[in-house]
Parts: structure tokens; sequence; C-alpha cells
């Protein structure tokens, strides 16, 4: 407990970097694509969860389409979605646009984690 | 004084930094088509692509021909340039205006300050948009968002890249929410009573737009061990946005009693945690599914007797 404060401090940054912040504001229930783009020289995915139900009923892609309802089980690459699966299966210029928009879903920021982000109001050291 | 000999200063900047913008602008044909389609990739040299304006990415190109050049850039060339950079409305004399843009802005890139001039409106824009982000341990509870901070645009939201041109193409929330009954958690919008209500008509089926759910009207009461208000779950609201073998057999066996539910679990992620918590309502909102008052204590009966 007699611990100098600078040591204090640097534990304190320690600590910060090992949580890696949470983005606060980022709407709930954003999805983060990323065990593939950033690999291959391209921005994260970012799906957005509220965008697609106002137009789609959830089970139009968690039963049609195959995408599991676990965040990190469904790996999907852009040959999947040219040939008309899991996002291709609309996003092909008919229902909606085509991928050829790139920045459009890779949009998230460099180095972003994948996984479901927007979480609850709180942020804190919970899952929820 | 000071600020003048700045002023000074920023000017004598400006315009050294134009005379090479004036050259460029000749081609302006080039810097449409660039600045709508090319910019996507080239401007940061995405998946391999020559950065705009760098002389080492362009060199070897340059090198093996104009005409070279402009076939790769109409046909497309492996392993990421699209034909005509996915763009195939645009003409190839358009295209070819645009591969001289580009070239031209390599061959200046190396002595002048063509390249940093497209990088440096985002970075000039950035700051005014975020005028000074208060500390977070100021704020009054570091862990809550304030109102001010709920359903940001994409490129404010903290996961999109505010460098990326597609961040502001994107629809911001809030223009939508707007109209929509608000909730209290998740996006604060409740998301039941917006499809209830009809404000929004999500389609049922990928393609019929005039398909519609079978919809389940069947309660299940969950009586739950301590003081809270037992659960009542409603097949309603769910088959209205989910099919049966979204949840069955899978994460509850469809039969009375054979589902082990806790809010431990819920908050590891099973049982309703698949939705509840990550893009249903949160569990904060206890009172949703703990709504059905429990019956009055039997102890008491006994002592009215």
């Amino acid at each position: 407990m007699t611990r100098c404060p600078a040591s204090r401090i640097a534990l304190f940054l320690a600590g910060l970097l090992l949580a890696g912040v949470p983005p606060a504001s980022a709407e709930y229930a954003d999805v983060v694509l990323n065990r593939m783009a950033e690999k291959e020289g391209m921005r994260p995915v970012i799906f957005p969860h509220w965008f697609h139900r106002i137009r789609f009923r959830c089970k139009v892609c968690h039963a049609e389409l195959g995408f599991k309802m676990r965040a990190g089980s469904n790996l999907v690459t852009m040959g999947d979605i040219i040939e008309g699966r899991f996002c291709g299966a609309c996003h092909n210029g008919e229902i909606a646009w085509a991928p050829e928009n790139c920045d459009l879903c890779h949009s998230g920021k460099p180095g972003l984690p994948p996984g479901i982000f927007g979480g609850h109001d709180t942020n804190g050291p919970g899952i929820w | 004084m000071i600020t003048q000999h700045f002023s000074t200063l920023v000017a004598g900047l400006l315009v050294a930094a134009a005379i090479p913008g004036q050259a460029l602008a000749q081609n302006d044909t080039g810097k449409a088509v660039y600045d709508k389609v090319c910019v996507a990739c080239h401007s940061a040299g995405i998946a391999g692509a020559p950065k705009f304006g760098d002389a080492k990415d362009w060199a070897a190109r340059i090198k093996a021909g104009m005409d070279t050049l402009y076939e790769s850039a109409i046909k497309g060339k492996a392993p990421a340039m699209p034909a005509k950079g996915g763009a195939t409305d645009v003409s190839d004399a358009d295209i070819k205006a645009a591969v001289d843009y580009m070239v031209a802005a390599a061959k200046n890139g190396g002595s002048s300050a063509a390249a940093p001039a497209p990088a440096a409106a985002p970075a000039a824009a950035a700051p005014e948009a975020a005028p000074k982000p208060r500390p977070a341990a100021l704020s009054f509870n570091r862990l809550l968002k304030p109102a001010s901070k709920r359903n940001p645009p994409p490129p404010e939201d903290g996961i999109h890249d505010p460098d990326n041109d597609g961040s502001y193409a994107l629809q911001p929330p809030l223009s939508v929410f707007e109209g929509l009954p608000r909730s209290n958690a998740g996006n604060r919008i409740n998301w039941v009573k917006a499809l209830d209500s009809n404000q929004i008509a999500p389609r049922w089926d990928r393609t019929d737009p005039t398909a519609a759910p079978v919809v389940m009207d069947l309660n299940i009461v969950r009586e739950v061990k301590g003081s809270m208000p037992d659960v009542v779950y409603p097949h309603k609201q769910h088959t209205a946005w989910l099919d049966c073998s979204n949840c069955h057999p899978q994460i509850f066996i469809p039969q009375k009693g054979a589902n082990q539910i806790s809010m431990a679990a819920i908050l590891l992620g099973q049982k309703c945690g698949v939705c509840h918590g990550k893009v249903a309502f949160p569990v904060s909102e206890c009172r949703i599914c703990h709504s059905k008052k429990k019956d009055v204590m039997p102890v008491k009966n006994a002592n009215a007797q």
C-alpha cells in the first residue's frame, strides 16, 4: 500500500491499455468483422444491426441466410458475398447495393477487434 | 506583431501549397473521376493500390508505359483492382483522364506538397467536428453515456473511421430514430412497439415484400425464486421477428420445464442472452420480463384465519 504515485499511475495506464478502452458511443449491436479484412489490407467491416432490422426481420438473415447468432461464428469472405452467400444474398445490386461499394462496409477504424459493440449503457467491466 | 508575422507565414504557406494544386487542376475530368471512384483505394493505398502522389509507388508502373496503366485501369488488375475501379458506367476516356491525373500527381509528388493535400483536408475538418472532448474523469458518471453521446452519426461513433469517405455516406441513426417510440436502453428505441404500430415494416421474406409472419400468441409463465415478479415470456413479440428454428431446439428445448435459465447464464450470453444484451433490450430492463406479480404470500392468509 506504500507504492509511490508514479508506479501507481503506470499500473493504471497499463490497466487501461490491457482493457483496450471500449469505444463508448458505438450504436447498440454494431458488429465488427475483422478476422480477415485488415490482413487483406482493408478497413474492418461494421455491420449495423439497427439499420438492417428496420428493413428486415431477424429471421431473414438468421434463418434464411445462415448467419449464426453468435459473434465470431460466421466467417464471411468476399468470395462468399460475390457468389451470393451471406451479405451477397441481398447486396447484389438487386435488393441492396452491390459489393463494389467497398468503403460503405469496410468503414471501421484500423485495429478494431472483431465482436459485438455498443454494449449496454454502462460499458463497465461487465459483459452487458 | 507576432500575429502579423504568423499570418504572413500562413499566407505564404497557402500560396506555396496552391501552386502545385493549380497545375493539377488542369485535368478537371481526371480529378472528378478520381474524387468519385479511385479515391476509395488510391488515396490511402489500400489493398496494394499505388498511393496518390507517392512517387515511389508509381515509378515502376509509369515505367511500364501509359498504355499498360490505361489497360490495368480499364480492364482491372489482379489481385484487387476492379475493372474501372468498380465504376463500369464511366467511359474509357474518363478513366484514362483519371490515370493521367494520378500519374501527374505522382510525378509532382516527389518534390511538392501535392501528396499531403488530399489527406490534409479531412484532418483539418476533424477538430471542428469535435471541439473539446471533456476528460472522462470529469463526467458525472464515467460509465454512463450522456444524452448528447447517444446514437451518434457513424463518423463520430468511435468505431467508424472518420478518414473513410464511406463513413459519411452511411445513414445516421437519429435520422430514423426520431420518429420511433423511445425506450431507455439499447438503441433507445422500443422496437416491439415500433413494429406493432407499423412505424417500421421490415420484410419477413428476403425478396417478397408482402410475406407476413405466422405469429404465435402463447405466453409462457416462468415462476422465479426470490422476490422478483415471475417472468412472462410472450411468443407473440418473438415470432413477429423470428422463426421458430432460431430458438428451438438449439437454445430452448420446446418442452415445459426442460430449460434451466438463470440470470447468470443470460449475462454470459446463453439462453435469452443470445439476443438480450446484444441486439434486443438488455437485462437492465428487469421489469419487461419480470412482469407478473406473485400471488399474495400464503403466510398472510394463515394469519387471517
